[in-house]
């Protein structure tokens, strides 16, 4: 196994050479909000005991807001730009396993039939450095979401905390011990044995099959009616989340001979969402988008990709105006008798 | 009595056929919560934590087909009810208000209610017994009023030129990603139909982009001027800490200045922005 024992302090020389080259380094912030491009060395901290931040590291391979491509009126007619795509590199450090594991998830829907070469550049251009977390609440349930405090999943490179100091650095895929190879200093540094230490992975909080199992079958339920009711119908959950992916495409013009497409971030939770043109709306009342929120997230991305839609970082519930907790009411689920 | 035993009399006696209250929550939080039943008012709960504007819920859920509905209302709370009810959303006399002493509601809502931990409303809050009520409960603490943060802010962003001012917003907006947590939390965004979801024209770009944020954030501050009843749920629900009530709060204290006007006060006092007075300043035109 590729195991190396890392001081904070090449940390920081590796991210101040990546600054020197034009690279953007991508950190929490001090206050632990958001990721953040950093311009510093200095700026950089790495608190594996932090409560994931508010709003999770997507963003950075799929934007709030994204050109797709620009057009111009010209005397011929109409000319096309393409937007130019990132092509520089992002070095993400010190991502927890419920962010990293977001990037192999959201690559299956945007390489489903259509590639998503936005996304794809993104991603290709993007480097994680995962670290193994140390923070619980009562809204985190990775471990019950196919994840644990030290999955590896997503990570090209993996830090397990030694001390405030030390770190052993784990390198997960090729891309990652490529990466590593480009700085010379790094190559002092020592191969090390990991330690044995539970990070409670086997602990988990509800049954998956169970809820899958239920989910098949209830689609009908009044539960739904029951857990919509005080929802608002805000986005906070779907758009502070890893992997919620929905998008809308809509034409903005800059005046009356420009303008641009754009792929904005949209969500199951709007009314608007699912209106027809006709003013019909399949999804007309707060369950049903809430239904839909879960169904997504535990039935339908399962079926098929094999995979659940989250990543229980409990951001979400966090968030939520009105204290929603995604957790409790899969738990909810959990106690349910499965009526066929 | 205390809460819990008013609700379940209220219940009883069919004084409200529900009530819209909060119960606990996840840890120290509290949550909305309906309690149809005697049995379900004994998970009612009131304290430091019951952060939310239940007013909210006045325009968006099932009505009773007879009686009324019961509500849970702190002061701020209960000038959103009368709000709506100035505005023709809801009439006084289908809502049963059991209004609420408050000494305050916490700012970060996983930590320990104290003087720091207080929302900025609280600050300067007027009404810490509710104005209007149809029953009223709890004792009102003894409590230091911490310093109005915001008022110093905003003699800050008022001290600074058009330009600065431009950048300082600038850069809040930037923030936005249009999640529109503020308008769904607000108790005064009841338009069926919001000006952001319209396409023919678009009004307000989609994009959470610089002019699609700006106009977005502009136009939800002028659509509450002179309304805004001060509740701070906006800023509370936005995830990404944009300090919106600057701009709200800023209206209502122009409306106060120029039209001796606040919002939700008095059921029966005309709107106004739905007025005209002969009276009214005009020297606006120019």
């Amino acid at each position: 196994m590729d195991l190396y024992k890392i001081l904070f302090e090449d940390l920081q020389k590796l991210i101040s050479d990546l600054l020197k080259q034009g690279s953007s380094v991508v950190t929490q912030s001090a206050e632990g909000k958001k990721f953040i491009e950093i311009k510093k060395a200095d700026e950089f901290i790495l608190n594996p005991a932090s409560k994931p931040t508010d709003i999770s590291m997507k963003e950075y391979f799929f934007p709030k807001s994204e050109s797709l491509f620009f057009y111009k009126k010209t005397k011929d007619g109409i000319e096309l730009i393409d937007a130019s795509k990132k092509n520089h590199r992002t070095v993400i450090i010190g991502a927890k396993p419920c962010d990293a594991a977001a990037l192999p998830i959201l690559s299956k829907v945007f390489n489903w039939d259509y590639k998503d070469e936005f996304f794809n550049q993104r991603a290709n251009n993007t480097i994680i450095i995962g670290i193994a977390c140390s923070y619980k609440d009562s809204s985190c349930f990775c471990t019950s979401a196919g994840l644990s405090p030290d999955s590896e999943k997503g990570s090209d490179l993996f830090l397990i905390p030694l001390n405030d100091n030390e770190y052993l650095l784990k390198l997960i895929t090729e891309k990652g011990k490529k990466f590593l190879g480009e700085f010379s200093f790094l190559s002092k540094i020592k191969a090390a044995e990991k330690p044995v230490q539970d990070y409670g992975a086997d602990k988990t909080e509800f049954d998956y099959l169970k809820i899958k199992n239920w989910l098949d079958n209830n689609f009908s339920s009044e539960f739904w009616d029951k857990t919509g009711e005080l929802c608002l119908g805000c986005a906070q959950c779907a758009y502070v989340c890893p992997v919620c992916h929905c998008f809308d495409i809509v034409d903005e013009s800059c005046g009356l001979s420009c303008g641009r497409r754009v792929k904005n971030w949209d969500s199951c939770q709007f009314g608007l969402f699912t209106k027809h043109a006709s003013g019909h709306n399949p999804r007309n009342d707060q369950g049903k988008r809430y239904r839909q929120r879960i169904n997504h997230k535990f039935k339908y991305y399962n079926e098929r990709f094999g995979e659940i839609l989250c990543t229980g970082c409990g951001r979400c519930s966090r968030g939520c105006p009105v204290s929603i907790n995604i957790l409790e009411i899969l738990q909810e689920i959990n106690r349910q008798e499965i009526h066929k | 009595m205390n809460l819990v035993e008013t609700a379940k009399d209220i219940l009883k006696t069919h004084k409200a056929e529900f009530i819209i209250g909060y119960t606990k929550g996840t840890d120290g939080r509290t949550k909305p919560f309906i309690a149809k039943n005697e049995k379900d008012a004994e998970q009612l709960v009131f304290n430091h934590y019951s952060v939310n504007n239940l007013a909210v819920y006045l325009t968006r859920i099932n009505k009773p087909k007879n009686g009324k509905i019961g509500i849970v209302a702190k002061g701020c709370d209960v000038r959103a009810i009368i709000a709506l009810v100035q505005e023709n959303q809801i009439k006084r006399e289908d809502v049963f208000i059991i209004g609420m002493n408050c000494s305050g509601v916490v700012r970060d809502i996983d930590e320990h209610w104290n003087k720091e931990n207080t929302q900025i409303k609280c600050k300067y809050c007027q009404l810490r017994t509710p104005h209007i009520y149809d029953l009223l409960i709890g004792e009102l603490e003894e409590f230091e009023l911490p310093e109005d943060d915001q008022q110093i802010l905003m003699n800050k962003i008022e001290s600074l030129n058009a330009e600065e001012r431009f950048d300082f917003w600038a850069n809040e907006f930037d923030k936005c990603i249009k999640c529109y947590a503020c308008r769904q939390v607000c108790p005064l965004c009841y338009c069926e139909q919001c000006i952001a979801e319209k396409s023919m024209p678009q009004w307000i770009e989609t994009s959470a982009t610089a002019r699609g944020n700006f106009a977005w954030n502009l136009i939800r501050a002028f659509h509450l001027s002179g309304r805004c009843v001060g509740c701070h749920e906006c800023e509370r629900a936005c995830p990404m800490d944009i300090p919106m009530t600057l701009l709200t709060r800023k209206m209502g204290m122009t409306a106060g200045k120029e039209f001796n006007y606040k919002h939700g006060m008095d059921p029966l006092e005309p709107t106004l922005i739905g007025t005209y007075n002969l009276k009214d300043k005009e020297d606006f035109i120019k």
